[in-house]
């Protein structure tokens, strides 16, 4: 199992979150922890970018739909890119499809923001 | 441990019943352990052993169905409860986390006590399916949000504090769960 990662980077008025391992239970805290601070210095657009992510448990799922409802209710939004296959299954299977934005190209995701 | 081994396997003897996850236990593998669990109590078996001595981690679904078996098991006044056994630091911290350390009976693998009956590997019998690596079947989408939404609302029903946790995630699965099944009526309905 491999450890959880996140690295973030700045682009234009977008917050880029590269993730990577196992998003569960147990480090799912971290990206809350993360995410929030975001929040709280006023950056509400994300970009969460999924490619090196190899799991995803249900509490991490139900952590992005109530991230991406806070960024919303400021003007900003939370978006996936590069969802791997397997998560993306799963995604769609449960609806999350239906509520969070899904790219598969990093211009999509970050001119999305642009033009809505 | 034997491949064969790797999922969920269970046993029972001595009016118990032994249950042992190997890998992750997730909202992929919990539904065949939900109906199983049922079908137990269901035989008179109010004592369930959950061996995580190999399991890699849970996800909040699968927490949150043995919750519901512990819930059950309270409600019923049978005097049966969950002892979840050989727990390791990392599930220590999740069954903490939920709340779940008060409605279970927790030994970590240093304080668990040897129980006079414990089946041999070879009595233990793999449940179907549960191995989340090789899935055999495609996962149902009604069945999995149903299971994820119950499996949340036994979290919040065993600890108030997991509501701010799980609210947006329930609403989202009542949400759909109710679209769902206004849908199926109109189509019954609509049926001459």
């Amino acid at each position: 199992m491999k450890d959880f990662r996140i690295e973030r980077e700045t682009r234009g008025n977008v917050q880029l979150v590269h993730l990577s391992g196992s998003l569960d239970m147990y480090s799912f805290t971290r990206l809350e922890t993360q995410i929030n601070s975001l929040f709280h210095q006023g950056q509400y657009c994300v970009v969460l970018d999924c490619r090196d992510l190899d799991y995803i448990g249900s509490a991490g799922l139900g952590a992005l739909i109530g991230f991406a409802k806070q960024a919303r209710e400021h003007s900003g939004d939370l978006k996936l890119l590069n969802v791997p296959d397997r998560i993306f299954k799963i995604i769609e299977l449960l609806g999350f499809t239906k509520v969070l934005e899904v790219h598969t190209g990093e211009d999509s995701a970050l001119e999305s923001f642009t033009a809505s | 441990m034997a491949e064969a081994l790797k999922g969920i396997s269970v046993s029972c003897s001595n009016g118990e019943v032994f249950v042992r996850v190997v890998g992750r236990g997730t909202f992929q593998n919990g539904q065949p352990l939900r109906r199983y669990a049922l079908e137990m109590m269901g035989h008179g078996y109010h004592q369930f052993i959950i061996d995580l001595g190999q399991c890699q981690g849970m996800d909040s679904t699968f927490l949150g169905m043995l919750a519901g078996i512990g819930l059950r098991l309270q409600q019923d006044n049978r005097k049966g409860q969950v002892h979840v056994v050989e727990v390791g630091p990392r599930n220590l911290e999740l069954l903490q986390t939920l709340g779940l350390d008060r409605l279970f009976d927790v030994q970590t693998t240093n304080n668990f006590q040897v129980r006079e009956a414990v089946p041999a590997d070879a009595d233990y019998k793999r449940l179907p399916d549960t191995d989340i690596a090789d899935l055999t079947k495609p996962l149902n989408k009604n069945d999995t949000a149903d299971l994820m939404l119950e499996a949340h609302d036994n979290l919040i029903r065993a600890d108030h504090r997991n509501v701010d946790r799980f609210q947006d995630l329930t609403k989202f699965l009542r949400e759909n769960v109710e679209k769902r099944a206004a849908n199926e009526q109109k189509r019954k309905d609509d049926t001459p």
